[in-house]
């Protein structure tokens, strides 16, 4: 490869590059600059296709080096190797750094329609809420619930967080001690949790129930707004290999004692919509809707809701406590991270849901 | 110490039960004079507004474990006098227990219980079967 094309070479790639600084690589030997300037113009098209031939001395051109062909030969081929190898690495750099883009823009694509179907999802509740026949409130006119969501998103952050110590701590070789501060600390974020609710439940008690707030796989497993103790105890204990034989039994009756909640709780709400809908039925919607004041209205019923929400995450709050209580520290460690983990699946089964190819048959 | 004798509850004229529908035309004075016999007599006893949820799964819970609760349920007007005679009922009891009484209240051998809250923890830490053989309303 001559001067000419090496040159339209590397002015190509280093394109701040003026021509006088590829004479200054090449040394000083060469004091034409107009030469080069010349030959950089008149010669590329003509020489990028003949990488093979000599470096200097083809008949065709009137190559600059011949005059001073002899003396720095080969300290010119080795300079004009190296550049080639330069040249070529930079090209492979180059190729290298553009698919890296181009798989970043993919990424950053697919991203992007993901987050597109989980607003959508979301705001497929939350547009449907906006129509006037809706109870419940959406959260840009309610809030309370803005509040929540906003709390809901930083309990989440930490959560992964506390999940993420957990991992750590338990693969790791760590003193009883520091595991039960995690365990206290897991524990008391879930109250945390417990209250946020509590206080969206007054601002919007249909909100907490239909579980605008968990993703759809989440919403999938709701009772009551939130999770069912017991079907959690099903999943959980197995886990949490080995306990002894008491454990196994203690932990067997917590989940009985949870059943036996759960259901008194799932009649009591049977009850409440029945009477409700009698309300409803017979016009009893709240005061002021008619001139005699009502008993047993509607809107009387619905504040019952509030108290059925709390009572669900206060048998929530009790069963994982009695559960520490079973448990030795290292297990209801590996108890906690379990069930963080198990709600981090559920989550990202969602996120997998929303996104999945729409034309795709599901096998 | 009071007694708990089952078999006399039956023939307390105020108990009522919400699914026959039989509701007692209940002054005042009268809830309260009948609350204080059903308070005593009765191992345990529910007391509750009238059309309240919460007391059903109160009632749902404690049937679960054997036992069939005195349901005491009053009209929101007489709501007042009632928690007055209760509070008085625990004071004669155990001028100790300052606690606020909720509704629905639980009241085991004429003692204050509580509401669903503790009805519940105690449910799942298993304090409340013990509790209720003491109460002698279980003889399991």
């Amino acid at each position: 490869m001559n001067s000419a094309s090496m040159q339209f070479v590397m002015s190509r790639r280093m394109e701040i590059y003026e021509p006088m600084h590829q004479i200054g690589m090449w040394g000083e030997d060469y004091k034409s600059s107009d030469i080069l300037n010349t030959s950089t113009i008149i010669e590329p098209v003509r020489k990028l296709g003949s990488e093979n031939t000599s470096q200097g001395h083809s008949g065709t051109l009137d190559f600059k080096y011949d005059q001073e062909a002899s003396k720095p030969t080969d300290k010119v081929q080795r300079r004009l190797a190296q550049n080639r190898e330069a040249a070529r690495k930079s090209r492979l750099r180059k190729k290298a750094y553009v698919q890296q883009l181009e798989t970043s823009r993919l990424k950053l694509i697919q991203l992007e329609q993901e987050l597109q179907h989980t607003r959508q999802q979301q705001g497929l509740y939350i547009g449907g809420g906006v129509e006037g026949s809706h109870i419940g409130l959406p959260a840009s006119v309610n809030s309370g619930i803005a509040a929540f969501e906003m709390q809901y998103g930083q309990w989440l952050e930490e959560q992964n967080r506390l999940i993420c110590e957990l991992q750590t701590a338990l693969s790791g070789h760590v003193t009883d001690i520091e595991l039960q501060i995690l365990v206290e600390s897991g524990m008391n974020h879930y109250l945390e949790l417990f209250r946020m609710k509590a206080a969206a439940s007054k601002a919007d008690v249909f909100y907490v129930l239909s579980g605008m707030w968990i993703t759809s796989a989440e919403r999938f497993f709701l009772w009551i707004g939130g999770f069912r103790p017991s079907e959690l105890l099903k999943v959980l204990v197995p886990l949490i290999d080995p306990l002894t034989e008491q454990q196994i039994m203690e932990a067997f009756h917590l989940k009985q004692s949870c059943q036996q909640a759960e259901d008194a709780l799932s009649q009591g709400m049977e009850k409440l919509q029945q009477t409700l809908s009698e309300s409803v039925a017979d016009g009893r919607l709240g005061e002021g809707s008619q001139h005699v004041p009502q008993t047993g209205t509607a809107m009387e019923k619905l504040g019952a809701l509030v108290s059925f929400v709390n009572q669900a995450d206060h048998l929530r709050q009790e069963t994982l406590q009695q559960m520490c209580i079973i448990l030795t520290i290292r297990q209801a460690a590996r108890g906690l991270l379990a069930l963080g983990e198990y709600f981090q699946r559920l989550k990202a089964l969602s996120s997998l849901w929303a996104t999945r190819p729409p034309c795709q048959p599901i096998s | 110490m009071q007694q708990a004798i089952p078999y006399k509850a039956w023939s307390l004229p105020l108990s009522n039960n919400h699914a026959t529908g039989v509701t007692p035309k209940s002054t005042t004075e009268l809830s309260v004079g009948a609350l204080r016999d059903a308070v005593s007599e009765n191992a345990v006893i529910v007391l509750a507004r009238r059309g309240c949820c919460m007391s059903h799964v109160v009632k749902r819970l404690l049937n679960g474990h054997g036992v069939n609760p005195m349901m005491f349920e009053f009209e929101e007007i007489d709501e007042s006098e009632i928690l007055k005679e209760l509070e008085l009922i625990m004071t004669e009891n155990d001028g100790k227990d300052k606690r606020r009484v909720q509704f629905p209240a639980v009241f085991i051998g004429g003692r204050m219980f509580g509401g669903l809250d503790q009805v519940m923890a105690s449910h799942i830490t298993g304090e409340l079967i013990p509790l209720l053989k003491q109460a002698g309303a279980l003889w399991l």
